[in-house]
This record gives C-alpha cells, sequence and structure tokens, in this order.
C-alpha cells in the first residue's frame, strides 16, 4: 500500500505540480520586488492558460501555443500596471479586477469561438523531452529508474522553470538591474532620486511577472491537461502568492516553496488510491493543499519582511 | 467624519456629493459602454442585447422580482466587503463564509421541524452569521496576530468551505436520490415571497405586486443596510473600524486596540456573508447543494467598491448587478450573447472605480467647461 503511495511518479508529479505555482511565485517575487502587489497572478495564469490552447487550437503548434499564452499573460498584466502604476489604483483592487475580467473574458471568448461553455476539446502537448529504457533489477539499476522517473521524466516547462528560478535569483541579488529592482520596492524615492525610472522599473517588473504567469498557464494546459476548462487555475494564483511569501521574496525560495505545495498536490492525487481501503472523502484531500497554505502562512510569516514599499503608489516629485 | 454643517455651504456640500455619487455613475456608465464595445467587436448587437437585458431585469413585474431576488445576498456581500474595506481589510473570501452561512442555516433548518417560523427563521438567521463569523476569525486572527494577508487566507478559506459543503451534500447530508443535495427546508424554514404576503384582489387591483420569486430576505437586506450605516455612523464599534481603516498608526496611538478591531471588522464582514448564504438557501433554493451560488461573494467586491464602501450605497450598487445577473439569460436568449460578458461589466466597473484617476479626469474636464461658461 505505502508502495502504492511513495513511488518515484509521488516526486515526479510532486515536481510536476509545482512548476505552474513556482513560475507564478517568481513573477510574484519580482514584481513584489519592485513595489507591487500582484493579486491578478491567478488571472494572468488563467489567460495564458487559455490563450495557449486557443494558439494550439488554430495553429496545431505546442510552441506557438506557450509564446501565445506568454504574450497574453503580459497583456494582462500591462493592464495591471498601467492601472497601479500611472493611475496609481490600489493595486489588490486592480487585481481582483483582473482577475474577473479574465474568468470573464476566457469565457466569453470560450462561447465565441467554441460555441460552449466548459471545456476545449484536446490540443497537441508537449511531450516529456527525454525517454529512457528502464532497466532490469538490482541496487543501480533502481537508483537509476528512481532518478530517472523524478527528474528525466519531464515535459520543457518543467526543465525552464528550474532554469528561470535560478537565472532570476542570480538577477536579482547579482546583477546592476537586480539592485536597482530591489530599490524600487523598498525605497523609491530614493532609487528616484538617483536617476532610476521608477515607473520604467515597476513596468517592466509587472510584465515580466505577467509572462510567467502565463508561461504557468501554459504548462497547466499545453503541458499537464491537454485542454482549457474555464476556471481551471483553481486558485493557483493565490497559493502562488503564499509560496513567495514562505519563500521570503526569492526566486528560489518561492520555487522550494512551491515544491512543497506541488508535493501537497501529488500527494493528494496519490492518496486517493486509499480511497478503496480507508473511506476518506475525496474532498478532504482536495482541501489539502489549501489548508496546508494557510498553515505555511500562519507559522512562517512572523519572520518573512515584506519589501518595504510593495504596494504604495509612487508619485514622483 | 461629518463635518459641522453649518460650517459647509449647502453648494459645497451637493458638490462633494456630487463627486461621491458621479464617480461610481461615470464608472458605471464607461463600463456599459466598453462592454457595447465589446459585443459589438464580438459581432452582436449591442442595441438588442441591452433591450432584452432591461426586458429581463425591469420589463415586468416579473422581471423586477428577478432583480430582487438577486440583488439580496448582493447587497449582503456588498455589506459584508465594505464593512471589511472601512476597517482596510480586503475580505475577497466573502464567498466561503457565505457557504457556511448557508450550511449552518440549512443543518438547523432541517433539524428544527415543527417548530413555527417566528422562531426558526430567525434562529436560522442567527446560526448563518455565527457561521460565516467563525469562517472569518481564523484569517481574522492569523492577520492580527501576525498579519497574514487576509486576501490570500479568506481565499483558501473558501475553497476549504465549499469542499467542506461537497462532501456533506455529497455525504452525511445528502438526501436520497441521484443529486447531491439536502432534503428541502420545511415550509417553517423558509423566506416566503413577497408576492404570497398579498391577496390575489389586491394584486389584481395592483399587478407590480406580482413580483415573482422575489422573496422577504430583501427586508432582512435592506434592515443590515441600514444597521451597518448606523453602526459605522453613530457607534465606537464603527468609529473603532474606520479609525482603523484611514490609519491604524494613529488608531493604536488614540488607545485603539488595532488587532482586536481587526478581528470584529473581519468577523462582522463574514457574518453578513454568512447571511447571505442563509437568505439564498431559505429564499431561493429551500435546499443546500454545490452550485447554490452564482459567486455573490466575488460580485459583492465589485458592488463594494461601486458603492464606494457606504453601507447606503450598496443598495443601488447591488440593484445594478442584480439587475445585470437577472437579465443576463433573456439576453443570452433573445440576442444570443454570452452571459459572461456580465463579469467583464463587471471587472471592468472595479477596474474604473479603483482607477478614478480616468473618472476624475472627465469630472474634472466637465467643471473646467461649467467653471468657464459660469465665467
Amino acid at each position: 500500500m505505502l508502495g502504492d503511495i511513495v513511488s518515484p511518479d509521488l516526486f515526479a508529479a510532486a515536481l510536476r505540480m509545482a512548476t505552474p505555482l513556482a513560475l507564478a511565485a517568481i513573477g510574484g517575487t519580482i514584481c513584489e520586488r519592485s513595489g507591487v502587489v500582484n493579486i491578478a497572478l491567478e488571472g494572468m495564469m488563467l489567460t495564458g492558460a487559455f490563450f495557449g490552447t486557443a494558439v494550439v487550437l488554430a495553429t496545431g503548434s505546442p510552441w506557438l501555443g506557450v509564446a501565445g499564452a506568454v504574450v497574453a499573460g503580459v497583456a494582462m498584466a500591462s493592464v495591471h500596471a498601467f492601472a497601479s502604476i500611472n493611475l496609481r489604483a490600489d493595486q489588490t483592487v486592480s487585481g481582483t479586477a483582473i482577475n474577473l475580467l479574465a474568468l470573464g473574458v476566457t469565457g466569453f471568448l470560450m462561447e465565441l469561438w467554441y460555441g460552449h461553455p466548459g471545456t476545449t476539446d484536446q490540443i497537441a502537448v508537449l511531450r516529456p523531452i527525454f525517454s529512457f529504457d528502464a532497466p532490469g533489477g538490482g541496487v543501480l539499476p533502481e537508483i537509476w529508474r528512481w532518478l530517472n522517473g523524478i527528474f528525466l521524466s519531464h515535459t520543457p516547462i518543467v526543465y525552464i522553470t528550474m532554469a528561470i528560478a535560478v537565472a532570476a535569483q542570480w538577477a536579482v541579488y547579482h546583477t546592476r538591474w537586480g539592485l536597482r529592482l530591489r530599490a524600487l520596492g523598498e525605497h523609491p524615492r530614493a532609487a528616484d532620486t538617483v536617476g532610476v525610472n521608477v515607473l520604467r522599473g515597476r513596468w517592466v517588473a509587472v510584465l515580466i511577472s505577467g509572462g510567467l504567469a502565463g508561461l504557468a498557464g501554459a504548462n497547466l494546459t499545453i503541458e499537464q491537461v491537454g485542454s482549457f476548462t474555464e476556471n481551471m487555475t483553481n486558485g493557483r494564483g493565490f497559493i502562488a502568492l503564499a509560496a513567495n511569501i514562505f519563500g521570503r521574496w526569492t526566486p528560489v525560495g518561492s520555487y522550494l516553496a512551491s515544491l512543497l505545495f506541488g508535493f501537497a498536490d501529488a500527494l493528494q492525487i496519490r492518496l486517493q488510491v486509499l480511497r478503496g481501503i480507508v473511506s476518506v472523502p475525496p474532498q478532504f484531500f482536495l482541501m489539502l493543499p489549501y489548508v496546508l497554505t494557510v498553515v505555511v502562512l500562519a507559522g512562517v510569516i512572523g519572520r518573512a519582511v515584506a519589501p518595504a514599499a510593495s504596494g504604495v503608489p509612487y508619485r514622483k516629485g | 467624519m461629518s463635518e459641522p454643517r453649518s460650517a459647509v455651504p449647502v453648494q459645497r456640500r451637493w458638490m462633494a456629493v456630487l463627486q461621491k455619487v458621479g464617480t461610481p455613475i461615470i464608472s458605471a456608465a464607461l463600463a456599459i459602454v466598453a462592454g457595447s464595445l465589446i459585443m459589438w467587436a464580438s459581432g452582436y448587437d449591442p442595441a438588442l442585447a441591452f433591450a432584452s437585458l432591461f426586458q429581463g431585469s425591469l420589463g415586468s413585474p416579473k422581471a423586477i422580482g428577478d432583480t430582487v431576488l438577486k440583488s439580496v445576498p448582493l447587497i449582503l456581500t456588498g455589506l459584508a466587503v465594505a464593512y471589511g474595506f472601512r476597517a482596510g481589510l480586503f475580505n475577497i473570501g466573502a464567498e466561503g463564509q457565505l457557504f457556511m452561512g448557508a450550511l449552518a442555516a440549512t443543518a438547523l433548518g432541517l433539524t428544527l421541524t415543527g417548530v413555527p417560523w417566528i422562531v426558526t427563521v430567525p434562529l436560522m438567521l442567527v446560526a448563518a452569521m455565527a457561521a460565516g463569523a467563525s469562517w472569518a476569525f481564523v484569517p481574522a486572527v492569523l492577520k492580527a496576530r501576525i498579519g497574514a494577508h487576509e486576501v490570500i487566507t479568506t481565499m483558501m478559506f473558501t475553497y476549504i468551505g465549499r469542499y467542506l459543503v461537497s462532501w456533506l451534500v455529497n455525504g452525511p447530508m445528502k438526501a436520497p436520490g441521484g443529486i447531491p443535495q439536502t432534503h428541502e427546508l420545511a415550509i417553517n424554514a423558509q423566506l416566503p415571497k413577497i408576492a404570497a404576503l398579498f391577496p390575489d384582489s389586491m394584486k389584481q387591483a395592483l399587478p407590480i405586486l406580482n413580483l415573482g420569486r422575489a422573496h422577504v430576505g430583501i427586508v432582512v437586506a435592506l434592515t443590515a443596510a441600514v444597521v451597518i450605516w448606523l453602526i459605522l455612523k453613530y457607534t465606537t464599534l464603527g468609529y473603532e473600524n474606520r479609525a482603523v481603516g484611514y490609519n491604524r498608526w494613529a488608531s493604536e496611538t488614540a488607545g485603539i486596540s488595532v488587532q482586536w478591531t481587526t478581528v470584529k471588522a473581519l468577523c462582522i464582514s463574514g457574518s453578513l456573508a454568512g447571511l447571505a448564504g442563509a437568505t439564498e438557501v431559505m429564499g431561493v433554493h429551500y435546499r443546500l447543494f454545490d452550485q447554490f451560488s452564482s459567486g455573490f461573494g466575488f460580485t459583492g467586491i465589485a458592488v463594494a467598491l461601486l458603492a464606494k464602501n457606504h453601507p447606503l450605497g450598496v443598495i443601488p450598487a447591488a440593484f445594478l448587478f442584480g439587475a445585470l445577473a437577472a437579465g443576463a439569460g433573456t439576453m443570452q436568449f433573445q440576442a444570443d450573447v454570452p452571459q459572461k460578458i456580465i463579469s467583464i461589466i463587471q471587472a471592468l466597473v472595479i477596474f474604473f472605480v479603483a482607477a478614478e484617476e480616468i473618472v476624475l479626469w472627465f469630472v474634472r474636464r466637465r467643471q473646467k467647461e461649467a467653471m468657464s461658461h459660469a465665467g
């Protein structure tokens, strides 16, 4: 029974489930580091998921779909950027508007283009990059089976996400751009005084977060599910925000925190095989990631400090 | 908050009122214009769409009844979100508290059989408020004690609550039969329809009383709006709520417990959302099932923002969104426009209210024009 649950597949699924969360969480990190709160990750992810699917349905090319998802995420993000940076709207409220807008636009276009609500047709998906043969018995082959199963069984965006986490960490902490980004979120007035363009810097950060959230949506539809369903993001954008906080506003931290949430998700799916043996209703497993998010926030947040100027619109002059 | 009246010239008071009411009205108008453009660009006929929308929401007593029906939960969730906002808290999870309120009301209503309605109905409403408040309590404490963002926690509690209800209506509370739903509430646990309160002779004389499905929950909702307005305006509780919303540090210095005020604010907010769940179950569906709420908790955010968080402003704002929701079906049927356009219009309303600068730009230009005409 334990063998049914603890297997290479469980950990591979954790990596897979963590990917959209991590992409959105890293986007949230970069956005908040620049001083803009991004509640709209959920909506940007959903928009990316839909337009990614739509492009694949139109062209048949998964990679074009990925590009479409990123562009759609960036487009949604530009709305958030314009509202919260130029118009100095309340960032949380603007984000809520975008989440609702994403729900409405994707649902509306779904009926307009495909003639029905619900779920789209199946699309061409991105396949795992590697496929190695599983060797026979013995200790070494067993280790190989685990490593192969956990790390080498994935689709491209899973690996791209790992690369993005490392690259973003380096960019935020070891480049001039990163130094300026952090300055924008801690003390925009000081950054402005030394000649950093606050509005432009924040725009770039918000657009990057939109692109990453869009990519997260592409991962959901073009790699994991193979079709789009209305509201399929199901709160992942909010869990990603929690992962960003748990990861203390660092890209690699966000990735690792997302792994925890991804593991919870993978575990709840795996645990459902227990249903025949122990009669636990599936709803309790489905609750698990959301409960974990609250527990994690409750446990960690006191010691984590948000960027000082996060959520505060900047008025020049 | 309220300035001494005599000190402010009448004209300036009117200008202030106009500015308060003007932005929401212009925002709503802009959103509807933008919605029309989207319909037009998508190949639909906006004129036909709005005509059928009007017909389905205000075109007949029955349609008006539908608008009232949809407005009831929206007034309550709008109040919930607005009350939180007035303390600087964003209760994005009103939907979850609404589910818990509906659950408590249903559970109690199914238990209290054979008890007169004068006892059951108030008890169910109170139970729903308690359940809604309890669902907001943990996020409230987490916010007050360690600053965990209420947007994330109340959202997570919404998912947890929905799965909890889903389990109950699929399992322990499921009525026999293929559909996952509870037993029907007995008549003593229902909110009666408004039309049923009047004798037929009166309805014949006054056809406007044939309000279709509208139920007396509207009285509950309107009462709640007035009570919240009174609380905010005249009580210490409301004063502290507003003070913390304006400036938590100044409030702390003035001796107000910000933590305790935060907890109270979110719990009161949750209780209002819970009440919305109760009126839906007791007045509309008479039973609980998975999909009984069409996102009233989330639309409540739009209602609160459009009302600029004023408890009485929530009423017209809720009627606007109630009318949109009530007419959406007719619109889809007659003009073929997907109902989702309503979500888009809602989102645009929030957007325009939030990005007030766009709207203020219009207002200022009008003022400038008026001034140049006058001078």
